[in-house]
């Protein structure tokens, strides 16, 4: 990619970016900092020497459950709301590709949950502070892959924002991420199903995004060993499905007919 | 074009990762994440409004790791079956399946299951509490204090309790009569585990199933040792092996248990008993 590609796809994400602060989207990190407040006061009073852990628990999960709300609903507006109201066409009609739009847009709020999950981990590494525990870096461990997962969200949720409207793209981009999240019970589908066909179990464990393969919290929050080949291997899964993922839709958004 | 083929060019790439994963962070860690959760109780909390939905899942992961429709499965972490009891039966409180399936197997001695008979009794126990009407459970409960924890008197009064309760099964008294006549340990708990077996499916069925066949192959031994006894009382003296019977037409199949092992014949004292090597023998039978 030229450097003058480049810029545009940057432009494009610096304006994502933006549009999404406009649209109070990182008022989200105020429902954190009250959930971590609360947190940090009354976990130490309600749970038997668990506040540590429990406030990990809750700043993890938050992160996950708000930066996967805002990568759906952000996400699949991405396009399809650009296209019901027409904003793309004189976007389109500068010297701007439908490709850089596109990586654009995924850049942009790629940033924006890197901003989110930044400042939530800053909060939760406040509140451990302020309950009088150790800020721990191998919460990193845990929160890396969050944003990984969220990355695959974004792109899923681009994915059906070029092909449908925005309504069904946030059903099907949720549906695709609860599955995602059973992926172990499809897996393992023979041990209780034997004559489901094996071809078809394999087919849907592999062809969903396994938001398993994401999930390090519980290991984190107790302080078990995380392998960083095992890092490796997730970043490596994220990498190839996610550009899977942006490939179809920029396959799909380049034969879209958009009069 | 280009997007497309590429597209086509990394497809392949995500099962061969997604294989690594699984091979390092293993197929079951969901099921191992249950040693994550202090309990039930915690989890309940997590999905307000889903519990029987979440139960369900629960439910699902146990079997998937223990065993569905097969037998149960040998070489798994028996820690976790406890835990995963738990939380499902929290969830769910009337999933009586799980109550049942958690104490066979926490029952069991290893390698069938974890050996801890007491959780398993706790188990049972929170399920009659949960349903207190359950019949079922209760004669359960009953089975195991005989067959487990060899408390006959204890299990007798537990099967009569069962059959006081509405709907009971007739037989119920019949088996607390069984349980305390004396002598007839091995009949009563073929009788326990038949009605098990009848009553169950899966690797609950297999299992009984197996302790019925342990129980027959006690029983084959002791009819052969009556035989030795026999051809003594008539012959004098008694046979060198086994395979004497069969030459002397007493019997008409080579000795040997329903697993293949011959039986082991003891000369000196006439005895005759399931091979230790035998996948059938019980040090406590």
């Amino acid at each position: 990619m030229g450097a003058g590609r480049l810029a545009r796809v940057w432009a494009v994400a610096a304006n994502t970016f933006r549009e999404t602060v406009r649209e109070r989207v990182l008022y989200n990190l105020v429902f954190f900092a009250v959930i971590m407040t609360l947190a940090g006061l009354l976990m130490g009073q309600l749970s038997i020497r668990q506040d540590e852990k429990i406030i990990k628990d809750i700043g993890l999960a938050s992160m996950e459950l708000f930066g996967t709300l805002i990568a759906i609903f952000i996400g699949v507006g991405m396009v399809a709301k650009e296209i019901e109201r027409r904003s793309l066409h004189p976007l389109l009609a500068k010297p701007l590709s439908r490709d850089e739009f596109f990586l654009g847009k995924f850049a942009g709020l790629g940033f924006t949950l890197l901003v989110n999950v930044g400042l939530m981990s800053a909060g939760l590494a406040l509140t451990l502070a302020g309950t009088g525990r150790r800020v721990d870096l191998h919460l990193l461990k845990a929160i890396y892959p969050i944003y990984l997962g969220l990355l695959l969200v974004v792109a899923l949720a681009l994915l059906f924002s070029t092909v449908t409207s925005s309504a069904l793209a946030a059903v099907f981009t949720v549906g695709l991420v609860v599955a995602g999240r059973f992926s172990d019970v499809i897996r393992n589908m023979r041990e209780v199903a034997p004559n489901a066909p094996s071809w078809l179990v394999g087919f849907l464990y592999y062809a969903l995004p396994n938001f398993r393969n994401f999930d390090f919290k519980d290991r984190v929050a107790y302080g078990d060993p995380v392998p960083l080949a095992a890092m490796g291997l997730v970043t490596a899964y994220a990498a190839v499905y996610i550009g899977v993922v942006l490939l179809m839709g920029l396959a799909a958004f380049r034969s879209r007919e958009l009069s | 074009m280009l997007p497309r083929l590429l597209a086509l060019l990394l497809l392949p790439v995500i099962p061969l990762v997604q294989d690594r994963i699984d091979e390092r962070l293993g197929s079951y860690r969901a099921q191992e994440e249950a040693l994550y959760l202090w309990s039930g109780q915690h989890v309940r909390r997590l999905v307000p409004g889903f519990e029987g939905l979440a139960a369900d899942v629960y439910w699902l992961r146990t079997v998937q790791y223990f065993g569905g429709q097969r037998l149960f499965a040998h070489g798994k972490r028996f820690e976790l079956l406890l835990p995963l009891i738990e939380i499902t039966t929290t969830l769910d409180p009337r999933l009586a399946i799980a109550y049942k399936y958690g104490a066979t197997f926490l029952c069991e001695r290893p390698p069938e299951g974890a050996g801890r008979c007491d959780q398993g009794i706790e188990i049972l126990e929170k399920g009659i509490a949960a349903l207190p009407n359950d019949w079922r459970l209760r004669q359960d409960l009953g089975f195991f204090y005989f067959v487990f924890l060899n408390d006959p008197q204890r299990a007798a009064g537990i099967l009569m309790e069962a059959s006081r309760l509405p709907g009971a099964a007739f037989w119920l008294k019949n088996l607390a009569a069984m349980c305390l006549a004396k002598g007839g340990h091995r009949d009563s708990s073929r009788a326990i585990w038949r009605q098990i077996y009848e009553q169950s499916e899966g690797p609950m069925r297999d299992n009984a199933l197996q302790h019925v066949v342990v129980l027959d192959a006690y029983d084959v031994a002791d009819a052969l040792q009556g035989l030795v006894a026999e051809v003594e009382r008539r012959t004098g003296r008694r046979p060198e092996n086994l395979e004497e019977l069969r030459a002397a037409g007493l019997i008409r199949r080579p000795p040997v248990d329903s697993s293949g092992a011959p039986f082991l014949y003891d000369r000196q004292s006439g005895t005759v008993h399931v091979s230790p090597g035998s996948k059938l023998w019980r040090p406590d039978l």
